[in-house]
């Protein structure tokens, strides 16, 4: 079962083997970088004679940032604040927010998973890293890896909620653009 | 008639089987030293299979056919990107050297896309020097069969390899299609993935076999495993080459892994047994692969003589 609500993929021509499996292509690329979850409709509309390869998808909700509460526990200490780190994974990004925030003096790192801040002010509400940033540079990433490699004109729409990507061979005009989002349209609305 | 089989097994006096084939007049192709292990590739002649065979079962080794030995096979992508590496070529050519044949893979410059794939003079000359070529195209059949002109110039067989069925006679100038192993983005493990590189296996033994058949039609004067040892011999700086395999076997002759200027009138220098040196029986000229040196045997028409 797909983990998406809905996957339609459409090729011009006698191509059915090609549409299946770039439906597995997909799958599998969306998989391996971990964004299949956060993608909840995905359109893909392909035409070999001309030749385009566009996707559209609608994103699940949005991701909210990461703060310093969401990697550690920040307890009130005497002289500062320590923060117990939980997820390693964000330890650089941590340590840079701290080191911007509050100096590099001010910050001390005695163990591998503590850090302590000789300050008054609380870290807990410092964002550490954009996740929705980070998803969708992955997200680019696997359009590009997903569109056939000598697709080079590429053009990626994005917004709060959607990602709108063609790739062709030739140069891009906005005929072919609208023609190609009205197909979208008809995949959507079908 | 000699026989290629692929020996595997321990260090531990491995140095028997190399003693036994030399004495029964078999060659030694590859050897390939993993810490305890080695691999040695070996054709040795058919009548005496049995002695290496009580040999290899007495050392607890393993001795299986490798019907690719002493070829070498070109693995062709539209370019050396993720989109077509690692999984497919690198399975397909894995597979390819599993029966013994020495592969390499290539990626060429501008072979993307479906209108603009293009492949230049210095490819089709390096893919020429090989014994056949795996072209390995993807899952659209429209673009499969526009790609045709990457390879119409190659004058050694092409298998190529894409998703969809085709007729053969869509893809007039490729030796064979091999459908079902287009582009993919994992690793061939399932029963019917591991069938398809069989199949891929098949069709270049098939398309090596084409090539042997015409060439026994006009035979060359001697036989590029017996180059192989002269040059082992006679030109011992081989041995410092950095190469994996110093002097690679074709079916009409050899690569070695030398300097071309350097070593070329060492090369032509190398004299046979019976008093004939290898500049008169073999053209010896500078590969395109890097600065080695190609020689070509020349067929017996041509010298007049089979030793």
């Amino acid at each position: 079962m797909d983990p998406m609500e809905v996957f339609k993929i459409e090729v011009t021509g006698q191509e059915e083997f090609g549409a299946k499996k770039y439906r597995e292509l997909i799958m599998d690329i969306l998989q391996d970088l971990g964004l299949i979850r956060s993608i909840g409709r995905l359109y893909v509309y392909v035409d070999i004679f001309k030749p385009f390869f566009a996707v559209y998808g609608l994103l699940r909700s949005g991701i909210p940032p990461l703060t310093v509460k969401d990697v550690g526990d920040v307890l009130r200490v005497a002289g500062g604040y320590q923060i117990k780190i939980n997820d390693e994974e964000h330890m650089a990004d941590l340590l840079r927010v701290l080191w911007e925030r509050y100096g590099r003096e001010r910050v001390e790192q005695p163990a591998r998973d503590i850090v302590i801040i000789a300050s008054d002010t609380s870290p807990s509400g410092l964002m550490v890293a954009d996740l929705e940033a980070e998803f969708l540079q992955d997200l680019t990433d696997a359009l590009v890896r997903v569109a056939p490699e000598g697709f080079r004109n590429r053009r990626n729409i994005m917004t709060k909620d959607s990602f709108f990507f063609i790739a062709a061979e030739e140069s891009l005009t906005p005929v072919m653009v609208s023609e190609i989002k009205g197909k979208i349209r008809e995949m959507e609305n079908a | 008639m000699l026989e290629p089989v692929m020996f595997t097994g321990g260090l531990y006096k491995h140095d028997l089987v190399v003693e036994l084939v030399e004495d029964l007049g078999g060659y030694i192709l590859q050897r390939n030293l993993t810490q305890t292990e080695i691999i040695l590739l070996i054709l040795v002649p058919s009548e005496d299979m049995a002695l290496l065979q009580a040999l290899a079962k007495e050392l607890r080794g393993e001795l299986v056919r490798a019907p690719l030995a002493g070829t070498e096979v070109a693995v062709v992508t539209p370019t050396l990107a993720i989109h077509h590496l690692p999984h497919t070529a690198c399975d397909i050519a894995e597979y390819l050297r599993r029966h013994g044949s020495k592969t390499n893979m290539l990626g060429l410059a501008r072979g993307v896309g479906r209108e603009i794939a293009q492949i230049n003079e210095y490819e089709t000359a390096l893919i020429n020097e090989h014994d056949a070529a795996v072209f390995i195209f993807g899952n659209f059949q429209e673009c499969i069969k526009k790609k045709e002109s990457l390879y119409r110039n190659i004058s050694v067989p092409v298998v190529v390899t894409g998703g969809p069925q085709i007729e053969a006679k869509d893809l007039p100038y490729a030796f064979e299609y091999v459908p079902a192993i287009g582009r993919v983005a994992h690793r061939a493990r399932k029963a019917t993935e591991i069938g398809t590189l069989d199949r891929i296996v098949d069709s270049v033994g098939r398309a090596l076999d084409k090539t042997r058949a015409s060439i026994a039609k006009d035979p060359l004067t001697t036989s590029p495993p017996r180059v192989m040892d002269a040059v082992r011999e006679q030109v011992p700086d081989v041995q410092f080459s950095y190469s994996p395999l110093p002097i690679a076997l074709n079916l009409t002759g050899v690569r070695v892994k030398l300097p071309y200027n350097a070593y070329k009138d060492a090369v032509k220098a190398v004299t046979f047994d019976e008093g004939v040196k290898l500049g008169e029986i073999a053209t010896i000229k500078p590969s395109r692969m890097k600065d080695y040196i190609l020689v070509r045997i020349l067929s017996a028409s041509e010298t007049g003589f089979v030793f």
